[in-house]
């Protein structure tokens, strides 16, 4: 049959549509031979670098292989990769996981990378921070290489210090509070400044505050709390900068990037960041104290005995392949690639937190990152902030709530920390 | 002949029921199903019965939420209401410049929630926000919802107004428009005043649409979650959570499957509640207000 309008016949059309769908089915033919996908945070495509700094440029050529990221913030991310990984089958090879999601049914959804290490290894693996390998080896099995390191510093405006009289950065917590009170004001140029900004969402920073006393909220061998006094000390000093205005009245709304931002704009004197974010900070185009912020350790409490080292928060990221991968093969090939020393130290030009500890040794690092040497310093003590279990999330969420309550004083110090000891006491793994 | 007519347009009809099929009804009974699991990543899905219920209902966390959803939809869909209708009765007494005034009453039904919420949110900033600014500054009191519950129900509620007052403003308005005016002409002829009128003509013209869009509003307002979730995350310290931000928090963040689906069930269910008994009662006041 015909159509007298269009000339168009039955036969014709059909030949079209099945002419064309076979058209598109043969077009990944016209690409590259092989695309690896990718599931990660926007930063870990952003310090592979583009163009002419593309840090993978020789291996995508070797393999004619391209790659194609799906890039997600970081919950997000975990929960599309844990999706993604019990299905029958992915499409996505490679993965980015935080080490502090692997419990071991997480873990069993991930390829055991031992066995690849052992028939194709990586450079110099012995290079890699012991402690980040340790923590991708869940039941005797390493399912992840680390890739990144995100380690807390204490961030501060060295401009705001000086207006205020201050003439060096707190060595001890007791000095960060008095300084961050006493930068609690109306700088010269009319901003009100709030002594310290901090998120309320992130157990990171009453972690760090607990940890200045010798305390802390999970262990690595799960103590729930295992001093009860250091973590009440952490929590009143909290409470105590809230009550004096050194902390935004907006505490409980403050988010990781408003931080950025209030540094940036001469809002806040301190904050504790990555390290990793020194170039944010500095970035002329973003910061009106270009240069001016400064990062050092986060200073433990002198009430701890002499040279008792404080333990900074530190959060890793790895690179692992989905047991239910389409293409391990070339996954590991990209893993191996992205661990070499080369590249490593290519991202942490980038703005990467370097796993490796011969890249904080590297005179071009040391020149582009003025605070790699410190880094590298806070790195050796730093722990992360509580060990993966599979209520740690819940168990998180329930002590940022009573922590809030605390700080806000609508609760006791004493009261929010028994409350968090008495609700995460069942979440914690038998 | 019938039957054989049937037939013939089943294969029309079909794509239709297996739309609704694959998009609503499977994925609701999967989630019936999950409801009665424990479900978590990496976990094959054990039977619990009732469990989730149980576990969601004694959660404090959760009756608090449901308590925060019901007050904000109460408040939101009643202001709401009011101010359509106001809206709707002035538009309709005529005004000047109406298309102009008509674009700007609908305009924030086309912004995106994100974006308003954003935005809100640097207006209302506590410490920088223009709207902090100018109310302080006229030595006015300023929300101060990063830190009061009741001041950050409120902002929710004024926003929440805010994005949806065009949907129910554009039925009632359609529907006053669509009264005839000989009722208007034949109530002033008997004398009516116009309150008279507005009671005895404008209202119970205006009923079945009130409830039509009482209805809607009740069941979308029940899901209110992009205000809460962008604005204060259900803080300061869970006050102001809802049972769409429980629920987000059981399934992508603690990945309890098992009782984000009890959640989304009681959800469904309080909701229609909600709305059932609303609509019955006030199907019935119109129903007697027109006799």
């Amino acid at each position: 049959m015909k159509d007298l309008r269009t000339g168009l016949t039955r036969r014709r059309l059909l030949g079209t549509a099945i002419g064309g769908a076979a058209a598109m089915a043969a077009f990944p033919s016209w690409a590259q031979a092989r695309t690896l996908n990718i599931l990660s945070h926007a930063v870990h495509e952003r310090v592979l670098g583009t163009a002419e700094g593309d840090l993978l440029a020789d291996w995508k050529a070797a393999n004619d292989a391209s790659l194609s990221f799906t890039t997600f913030d970081s919950n997000p991310l975990q929960d599309r990769l844990f999706r993604e990984a019990s299905l029958p089958e992915t499409e996505y090879s490679v993965g980015y996981l935080i080490d502090n999601r692997p419990t071991s049914d997480i873990a069993a959804l991930f390829e055991p990378l031992g066995p690849l290490n052992d028939a194709n290894p990586i450079e110099d693996f012995g290079d890699i921070a012991p402690g980040l390998i340790q923590g991708m080896t869940v039941d005797g099995n390493l399912i992840g290489i680390p890739v990144r390191h995100a380690t807390q510093a204490l961030f501060y405006n060295e401009a705001l210090l000086e207006e205020a009289g201050i003439s060096a950065p707190p060595q001890t917590l007791e000095e960060l509070v008095e300084q961050a009170n006493q930068l609690t004001f109306t700088s010269s140029a009319g901003t009100p400044v709030t002594g310290m900004v901090l998120a309320s969402d992130l157990a990171v920073f009453p972690v760090m505050f607990a940890r200045a006393f010798g305390g802390d909220f999970i262990t690595h061998d799960f103590q729930l709390v295992p001093d009860r006094a250091a973590m009440e000390q952490g929590l009143s000093v909290l409470r105590g900068l809230f009550e004096a205005g050194a902390l935004p009245r907006s505490y409980a709304a403050t988010r990781n990037d408003d931080m950025v931002t209030w540094m940036q704009q001469g809002r806040a004197a301190f904050t504790v960041l990555p390290f990793a974010r020194f170039a944010q900070l500095n970035n002329p185009e973003q910061s009106n104290f270009a240069g001016r912020i400064k990062a050092i350790p986060f200073p433990g409490s002198s009430t701890l005995p002499a040279g008792t080292p404080m333990s900074a928060v530190v959060e890793a990221w790895a690179m692992v392949i989905p047991r239910n991968a389409t293409d391990k093969e070339l996954a590991w090939s990209y893993i191996r690639e992205v661990s070499s020393k080369r590249v490593t130290l290519g991202m942490a030009l980038n703005g990467n937190g370097p796993v490796r500890v011969s890249s904080y040794a590297d005179p071009a690092l040391m020149q582009a990152n003025p605070v790699a040497e410190i880094e590298a310093g806070v790195l050796a003590n730093a722990r992360g902030a509580f060990p993966p279990f599979p209520e740690a999330a819940r168990a998180q969420a329930t002590m940022l709530e009573e922590v809030q309550l605390a700080v806000l004083g609508r609760k006791s110090v004493t009261d929010a920390v028994g409350a968090i000891i008495d609700r995460v006491g069942p979440m914690m793994p038998a | 002949m019938r039957t054989r007519k049937l037939t013939e347009l089943l294969p029309f009809v079909a794509p239709v029921h297996v739309l609704i099929l694959s998009v609503i009804v499977l994925p609701a009974l999967y989630v019936a199903w999950l409801s009665l699991m424990e479900s978590s990543f990496g976990q094959a899905p054990s039977f619990v019965g009732f469990d989730n219920f149980i576990r969601v209902l004694s959660d404090p966390s959760f009756r608090s939420a449901l308590w925060n959803t019901v007050v904000l939809v109460v408040v939101a869909v009643h202001v709401e209401l009011l101010l359509g209708l106001l809206l709707a009765l002035l538009f309709a007494s005529g005004l000047p410049f109406r298309r102009v005034l008509l674009v700007c009453t609908l305009a924030p039904y086309a912004v995106s929630e994100v974006i308003a919420v954003v935005s809100w949110r640097y207006l209302f900033d506590p410490q920088a926000g223009p709207v902090t600014q100018l109310l302080l500054s006229l030595g006015l009191p300023v929300l101060d919802w990063s830190f009061e519950p009741v001041h950050a129900m409120i902002l929710i509620a004024m926003l929440t107004i805010w994005l949806h007052l065009p949907f129910t403003f554009i039925i009632l308005y359609a529907a006053r428009l669509a009264i005839p005016g000989d009722l208007y002409e034949a109530a002033r002829i008997d004398g009516a005043r116009p309150w008279q009128a507005f009671r005895r003509v404008t209202l119970p013209m205006l009923g079945p649409a009130i409830v039509v869009a009482l209805l809607f509003r009740y069941i979308f307002a029940f899901r209110i979650f992009s205000e809460v979730w962008l604005l204060t995350g259900g803080g300061p310290a869970r006050t102001t959570e809802v049972v769409a931000v429980y629920l987000y928090r059981e399934a992508f963040t603690y990945n309890a499957f098992g009782t984000a689906a009890a959640t989304a069930w009681i959800m469904v269910l309080a909701s229609l509640l909600l709305a059932l008994g609303y609509v019955l009662v006030l199907r019935k006041q119109v129903t007697g207000n027109a006799h």
